[in-house]
């Protein structure tokens, strides 16, 4: 549905913009990801066709948003960071206007209607827009880009400044708008986009750094082959027997969580599983695992990694050291405690494992 | 197009901008026209629009500066230009907004010379030709004053760079003009005169050339905002 291919954008000598390429998928909900001052509103302003492009294409529905603007803008709604509001007007005097200005062949009052009860403003419908919330001025923005039932949905950062209750409510609206449309949102937010999207695409200083769903994320940012595993005994003894299992690549020591246990980060070899092995041989030299998890990837430890780490462009994710190591208060007791990373992200493993011992 | 030039038409009348407008415009047209027709008991309009005509250049751009300058503020532009209209036809639509609600003014103020009419001759065709003249030099100055709105985000910069340039439409011609003495550079730069070819309007001269003169000077300001805003989006 949108191909976007070696798009880049300069600003004088800056690439807000550099080189990116990806495709969208008809219905599907895209989440761009990145942090702020990213490229995400640079490149949806291209993909708009409000700004163009110093290289590279962009394709909706196969038609080139350069060569065929007018075809591109009518099958794309667009809600911009900051909704394009009049403020003197009513609420059904802007509909109205956008109807017009986008040549809408649909049953006007009918169609209009359908989109204000679609984002539940119906209730503000004849109040000035300058009046209204800033809630509501987000949906009436919503509103606007839905007039015309576009197949494209471009949504910029949709949440941002409501508050939680109308965060949930406006999610869920595009979460319904998503069954039968292609969406593109943009956030910063992280746990907005797992809620939402089926695919991430992160990007950062305008370049491309990690694309794929959730899962597949978690599995090529290499945190999987790591378990996390609890074990009664003597440290040095657990450690000693953990080292004699085939395909352990690395050890690291977290310390006594639990009375009379100790915990450890194992690591092992990619595309193994150890887990079998490990409970075997535990069994036999008379210790017992009481905790045994893998450490998966949040979407917040991969987009950390993937921004902050030194991905850089068409490098294999496999293959990258892991930096993300589970700490937490007691890390000054971890031996091998690694990374720099490290520490920004010590709550997030800290609270699962919590969770795993409930 | 349309609903572009309905919508902001009808926010001069939303805002206080369209009032404001017609409040100077007609208050000014009121002076004037007590000053020369009523004070010497003239029926022609032809002395009021010379006069009338270098006052009310500074009051169009109290209707030209908001009209690209708001929408970059409030990034309502995003809106236009993501939607199926060309820029041109934003350029077209926003004019002819501006030159309705000028029109509205000059409806209004017509009703100065009608009023004459029942107490004497009027030389009506005389009257009626200083009009057209009048519209289309305003609307020129409308399409100038819309110009330089577009290329800036500030609505005091639109109007004061307007002023800048109406001015200097006035000065030049009048008296740097005398001081040239080669013909060539003097009919360049006459050329330039929006008022000159006024003069002709005024004694009931409805003259092509002066017409295509105004018109193509509404036309290639309306076409340089076009390609103002379009190129805006390759910075």
């Amino acid at each position: 549905m949108i191909e976007i291919l070696n798009l880049t954008k300069k600003y004088g000598v800056k690439k807000a913009v550099d080189n990116i390429s990806f495709k969208v998928e008809k219905g599907e909900i895209l989440g761009f990801l990145g942090p702020n001052g990213a490229g995400k509103t640079t490149t949806m302003n291209i993909i708009t066709g409000y700004l163009s492009a110093t290289e590279g294409t962009v394709k909706v529905d196969g038609h080139d948003v350069l060569e065929e603007p007018n075809e591109v803008k009518k099958r794309i709604g667009y809600l911009p960071e900051q909704p394009p509001l009049y403020m003197d007007m009513t609420v059904r005097e802007y509909l109205n206007f956008i109807y017009n200005l986008k040549k809408v062949k649909l049953d006007r009052s009918k169609h209009l209607h359908e989109v204000a009860s679609l984002v539940k403003i119906e209730n503000v419908y004849n109040r000035r827009i300058g009046n209204l919330s800033k809630g509501y001025k987000q949906r009436v923005g919503l509103a606007q880009a839905l007039v015309g039932n576009p197949e494209v949905l471009i949504l910029d950062e949709p949440t941002v400044g409501l508050d939680p209750q109308q965060i949930i409510e406006i999610r869920n609206v595009i979460k319904d708008l998503g069954r039968d449309r292609t969406v593109i949102l943009s956030s910063h937010i992280l746990p907005e986009v797992s809620a939402i999207c089926e695919r991430i695409i992160i990007i950062n200083n305008g370049k491309l750094v990690a694309a794929g769903n959730p899962e597949e994320l978690s599995r090529t940012m290499g945190q999987s082959n790591k378990l996390q595993v609890r074990i009664t005994g003597t440290k040095n003894e657990a450690e000693r027997v953990l080292r004699e299992i085939p395909g352990v690549r690395k050890i690291s020591k977290l310390g006594e969580k639990e009375p009379k246990s100790y915990d450890f980060i194992v690591e092992t070899l990619p595309n193994t599983d150890i887990r079998r092995a490990m409970f075997n041989a535990m069994a036999k030299n008379g210790m017992q695992i009481i905790m045994l998890k893998s450490l998966d990837l949040t979407l917040e430890d991969i987009f950390m990694k993937a921004v902050n780490g030194d991905l850089g462009e068409g490098e294999s994710y496999l293959t990258e050291e892991n930096t993300l190591s589970p700490t937490d208060s007691e890390v000054g007791t971890s031996i091998e405690a690694e990374s720099e990373d490290a520490s920004a992200l010590e709550n997030d493993p800290d609270n699962k494992e919590e969770e795993g011992e409930n | 197009m349309f609903a572009i030039f309905k919508r902001e038409f009808k926010s001069y009348f939303t805002s206080l901008w369209g009032y404001v407008f017609l409040a100077a415009f007609l208050i000014i047209a009121a002076y004037i026209f007590i000053m020369l027709n009523i004070s010497y008991a003239y029926g022609g309009m032809t002395p009021f629009f010379q006069q009338f005509i270098t006052l009310v250049m500074f009051v169009l751009p109290i209707l030209t500066m908001r009209l690209f300058a708001e929408d970059r503020k409030q990034k309502t532009d995003q809106l236009l230009f993501t939607s199926p209209v060309s820029s041109i036809g934003v350029a077209i639509g926003k004019f002819l907004s501006v030159f309705a609600v000028f029109l509205v003014g000059v409806a209004i103020m017509l009703l100065y010379p009608f009023s004459l009419s029942f107490y004497g001759d009027t030389p009506v065709a005389e009257s009626m030709s200083a009009f057209v003249g009048f519209a289309l030099f305003c609307g020129a100055l409308l399409a100038i004053g819309m110009f330089m709105s577009s290329l800036t985000e500030s609505q005091v910069i639109a109007a004061i760079s307007t002023y800048a340039i109406i001015i200097t439409t006035f000065v030049i011609p009048n008296f740097v003009l005398s001081n040239i003495s080669n013909p060539l550079l003097s009919e360049i730069i006459g050329s330039i005169s929006l008022l000159d070819h006024f003069n002709d309007f005024t004694i009931g001269v409805l003259n092509l050339e002066s017409l295509i003169y105004y018109a193509s000077f509404i036309v290639v300001f309306v076409f340089l905002t076009g390609i103002t805003i379009e190129r805006r989006r390759f910075s």
